[in-house]
């Protein structure tokens, strides 16, 4: 009757939780929506980087006595570089001569058809890509001919927009979903209102009142007040049977004494002592029924006490069995009766059932009773326990009594029902039985049994069979086994870290030490290259020799490896705050500061006379053209990747630099393939300057001889990075990652104090170098940025034109 | 017999003194817990009849002192609890019987002579029922004088009965006491013994009654 379920829920909640997964299910669908729109917005705006790109290369198409050529714009890439997360790749190619320049087998759009109209398709080019693909007509002295340009970028940038776009859309959906919940709640409790009301209606009421709620209430509670107020007449006759009950129990109660007393009263009265006999006999078995009367009152009462209390749990019902049957058999009046007891089908566990032990034992008690009481003195008594169906375990008692003749049984369990008025019972064994079995939602089923006397079945619902609860048992063991069962444990190997680098060994090796000696167990093992060859052959490793770690001083040629998806994307510390300029991809971090400088020798030029602007320093070359004739050093720029970055960046920040090839050439400039050879000879006097030489080199040789000076510009220094990357094909990524972080970090103090190098980041000794104090100069670095831009002079053609033009600068004389 | 009736109800235990006078038992009363374990310490009774309610110490810590003590009295428990529990922990203290209040006196009469055959039945080598003499030492049963012939597992089994009269004995705990660890014991075996020895027995007042399904009582029966 009670009702069982303890945990308790809102109706409030509830309906706001309906309403909140309605709402969900509404920005499912908005989100969608918002996320297709996201991606068609960010790709047009990105498209339009694109197409800018694409435009102004085929603007630098032109035809020329060797065919079509382009000269592809510097603008080109630093507009794709504006989505700084992004690769990029290029081709020019034209229907007559085919592949022009660029990465050859670009993916195609599927509708061929060069055009002058940009077209926009993603394709798969080792990593999702957006491209563009655009057409130009050209007259040429053969005809005319298709020239077609396609672009391609990664798609980081777009989706990062679009992330962005969808996460801004949904954020401010979700707030007004939430102000929407706020407005359904407030509805909500306005709803709710007559219940609480009828609550406190309820609650404000007499204990004893159980008439009848009045009221108009809504429609939708209707059901439940007519609900209470049948409640209420329920209980209300309830209360009425039960005041029937003590009325009966009072009734049978007083009866029962007084035939006693009017027996006890009549033997006084007696007149003869056989008189006195007869009644004291009488009043003793009516005192007998009065005791058995009481113990049942009580049974009952303990019973029906007990399944309101909710005692269920699991017992066996052998065990409860044989026990009363035992304690019955010890009464010296069962010795003429038989009993037997059948449960040998019942296996250990098939007899469990939720209940409680005592009321069961009373129910039993009552049956056998009632057969010893009913039945005759040589009665037969046949217990069994047995399972009814897989669900079910019932207990029978069979008697060879008068049994109960079919259309009594019912009114049987009633109280205060005795069938048999000779016997004298007292009405309450079977109501007792009925009300256990309906306690533990048993059936209580009378019949008659094959000795023609009562059969009274019990019918337990049985809970898990033995064999159903070792197997849960079992499954458990074998997941807890799982679940214990020991991680193997990763082995502190010795780790040798691999590094390529075109830096000078002696530069790294403080570096090395360092870090060998925080991460006992690493050993690292450093190959130097020049930086042409790097590049080589990293792009020629197979996975198995790919090194660790890749430095070089090249910007453009690191930019151009990372370009081509070989970098593993690191995560470096949040503490490391490295300027724009020297992060690409979160793949290549730069990590040095390494200003061009140039170096002179102070015998032959007094330190201070040299030109602040290169404007000037052009003049002044110009000027002392003879003095310094072969006296002038620079980069050989097809041997030195840095000298080939520093030119090519000198042409980008403007015109002066064709006007000083054409003074070093007339001035028979000499080339080196690099620093260390320029400033020896600067300081022999072989050479009056070098240009564009590494500026950490030359402050440290400058430290050390005073033969040297060195000076920096006043209008632009051009400043590039020494820059690593860990490629994805790397034997240790975790390792190497691990060293880049210390580069960035305790490295950056290292190569401040212990080498020649200057670190990129601020340290506290960062502008000690030497004698010279780089902050001077702090408003005239021009950081080289790392980024697609420095693709442009890589292009085949570009950089064949650009050394062609340069060429002119041989003056004869075998380079040194 | 000398019976001590552990009580505090005055009516009551007046009318059980006075049942149990009739009947021609000696019977001392005492009516408070801790007075009664120092009677028991020094007194020698055949029978005790203990109730559990009482002043001084319960009943059961009476009980309890007793078997601590190897005090073998047999005790009958009279408890007014019909519960379960009561039972248990009333048997687990080592009471031999116990009866729920109100006393049938008829009953406890009875029960009392049970316990006490069974007592004597432990105590003397000689265990006479009616026409029945069974003589321990010399592993021997006569019948109204006449040698019941029986054989050494019948009298086994019948030295196990006598000795657990009135009390209820699984088959299983049969073979147990009759069988050593070695033997295997055969439940059919002790079937057909029990079958034999009730056959021989026949006419004696020494009934072995059959339970199927529950084991084996011996009681002696009464005129």
């Amino acid at each position: 009757m009670s009702p069982k379920s303890d945990r308790s829920y809102s109706l409030q909640r509830r309906l706001l939780a309906a309403m909140a997964m309605g709402f969900s299910a509404l920005l499912l669908i908005i989100s969608v929506l918002l996320w297709n729109y996201a991606r068609d917005a960010s790709n047009r705006t990105y498209d339009l980087l694109l197409a800018g790109a694409a435009l102004s290369v085929l603007d630098r198409v032109s035809t020329g006595p060797s065919g079509i050529t382009v000269d592809l714009p510097y603008s080109a890439m630093e507009i794709l570089g504006l989505a700084p997360e992004d690769r990029v790749t290029y081709r020019v190619f034209s229907d007559l001569e085919g592949e022009i320049t660029g990465t050859p087998n670009l993916p195609e759009p599927r509708d061929t058809q060069l055009s002058a109209a940009p077209v926009f398709y993603d394709a798969d080019f080792g990593a999702p890509f957006r491209f563009v693909q655009q057409g130009r007509q050209l007259t040429t002295p053969t005809g005319r001919v298709w020239v077609g340009v396609q672009i391609g970028q990664t798609r980081a940038g777009r989706s990062a927009q679009q992330l962005s776009l969808f996460v801004n859309g949904m954020a401010g959906l979700a707030c007004v979903s939430l102000i929407g919940l706020g407005f359904v709640w407030v509805a909500i409790r306005v709803a709710l209102a007559p219940l609480r009301q009828l609550a406190q209606a309820l609650q404000n009421r007499d204990p004893a009142d159980l008439s009848q709620i009045d009221g108009a209430p809504p429609r939708e509670i209707r059901g439940l007040l007519d609900a209470i107020n049948g409640f209420m007449r329920r209980l209300h006759s309830n209360r009425t049977l039960t005041e029937t009950f003590i009325a009966d129990v009072a009734h049978q109660t007083r009866t029962s004494l007084s035939a006693l007393q009017g027996q006890l009263s009549l033997a006084g009265d007696a007149t003869s002592f056989d008189d006195m006999a007869v009644r004291v006999q009488k009043a003793e078995s009516q005192a007998r029924r009065t005791v058995r009367l009481t113990n049942q009152l009580l049974t009952q009462a303990m019973v029906t006490h007990r399944s309101e209390t909710d005692m269920l749990k699991p017992v066996a019902l052998k065990p409860i069995v044989t026990e009363v049957l035992t304690d019955m058999l010890r009464d010296s009046d069962m010795r003429g009766v038989t009993v037997t007891l059948s449960a040998d089908s019942i296996v250990a566990g098939d007899d469990l059932v939720r209940g409680d032990a005592i009321s069961i034992r009373e129910a039993l008690s009552n049956l056998l009773e009632n057969a010893r009481r009913h039945g005759p003195a040589d009665n037969t008594i046949d217990v069994t326990l047995e399972s009814t169906g897989p669900n079910h375990v019932s207990l029978i008692v069979e008697d060879a009594g008068p049994g109960i003749a079919a259309a009594d049984r019912a009114r049987a369990t009633e109280r205060f029902t005795s069938i048999a008025k000779d016997t004298a019972g007292s009405g309450l064994g079977l109501s007792i039985v009925r009300a256990v079995a309906e306690s533990h939602d048993a059936r209580l089923v009378l019949g008659t049994s094959p000795a023609g006397g009562l059969r009274a079945e019990m019918r337990f619902p049985r809970m898990l069979s033995q064999k159903t609860a070792r197997a849960v048992g079992a499954a458990m063991m074998v997941m807890l086994a799982i679940w214990i069962a020991p991680l193997p444990v990763a082995a502190q190997e010795n780790v040798s870290l691999n590094i390529a680098s075109a830096t000078d060994t002696a530069a790294m090796t403080q570096l090395m030490e360092r870090f060998e000696s925080l991460n006992p167990g690493v050993t690292v093992s450093y190959r130097e290259y020049q930086t042409v060859d790097l590049h080589a052959a990293v792009m020629a490793a197979s996975p198995a020799e790919m090194p660790d770690i890749v430095i070089s001083s090249s910007m453009d040629l690191q930019v151009d490896l990372v370009n081509r998806g070989l970098a593993l994307p690191l995560s470096i510390p949040d503490v490391v705050q490295l300027p724009d300029w020297a992060v690409w991809r979160s793949e290549l971090f730069g990590f040095t500061f390494e200003p061009a400088a140039i170096v002179y020798n102070v015998e032959l030029i007094a330190p201070g006379t040299l030109p602040q602007e290169h404007r000037e320093l052009i003049n002044y070359i110009r000027s002392n053209e003879t003095g310094l004739n072969r006296k002038i050093g620079i980069y050989d720029l097809r041997r030195s990747g840095i000298g080939y970055l520093f030119a090519t960046q000198d042409v980008v920040q403007g015109l002066q630099s064709s006007r000083m090839t054409e003074v070093l050439t007339r001035a028979n400039v000499r080339k080196f393939c690099c620093t260390s050879e320029m400033i020896a000879a600067t300081a022999k006097g072989d050479l009056a300057l070098s240009i564009n030489t590494i500026g950490s080199y030359a402050l440290a040789a400058a430290a050390q001889d005073d033969r040297i000076g060195v000076h920096l510009m006043s209008d632009y220094n051009l400043v590039m990075a020494r820059t690593a990357f860990v490629p994805k094909d790397a034997q240790h990524p975790d390792m190497a990652e691990r060293f880049i972080a210390f580069l960035l970090t305790e490295g950056q103090t290292v190569l401040a104090r212990e080498s020649e190098l200057i670190p990129l980041l601020p340290t506290a000794d960062t502008f000690a170098a030497g004698h010279f104090d780089l902050r001077d100069f702090a408003g005239s670095f021009l950081p080289i940025k790392l980024g697609p831009g420095l693709l442009t002079f890589l292009d085949a053609r570009k950089k064949a034109e650009f050394l062609e033009g340069w060429d002119t600068t041989d003056s004869g004389f075998p380079p040194d | 017999m000398r019976m001590l009736l552990v009580e505090d109800n005055d009516d009551l235990a007046e009318t059980i003194i006075d049942r149990l006078r009739s009947e021609g038992h000696s019977i001392d009363r005492e009516s408070n817990g801790d007075q009664a374990n120092s009677l028991l310490r020094h007194a020698q009774f055949d029978i005790v009849l203990l109730d559990i309610n009482l002043p001084g110490r319960s009943g059961y810590e009476v009980l309890r002192s007793m078997r601590a003590r190897d005090d073998q009295t047999p005790v009958i428990i009279l408890t007014a609890r019909s519960q379960i529990d009561d039972r248990v922990s009333g048997l687990d203290a080592g009471a031999d019987d116990y009866m729920v209040k109100p006393v049938d006196f008829r009953e406890l009469s009875a029960r009392c002579r049970v316990l006490a055959r069974r007592k004597a039945g432990n105590a003397s080598n000689v265990f006479t029922a009616g026409d029945l003499v069974f003589d321990r030492g010399a592993k021997r049963a006569t019948v109204r004088g006449q040698d019941a012939e029986l054989r050494a597992r019948e009298i086994q089994l019948l030295e196990i009965l006598i000795g657990n009269l009135g009390r209820m004995l699984t088959k299983e705990e049969v073979a147990d006491k009759l069988y050593s660890f070695d033997e295997a014991p055969s439940l059919n075996a002790v079937e057909q013994i029990v079958a034999r020895l009730r056959k021989k027995l026949e006419g004696t007042p020494l009934v072995v009654k059959t339970a199927r399904g529950l084991g084996y009582m011996a009681y002696v029966a009464e005129e």
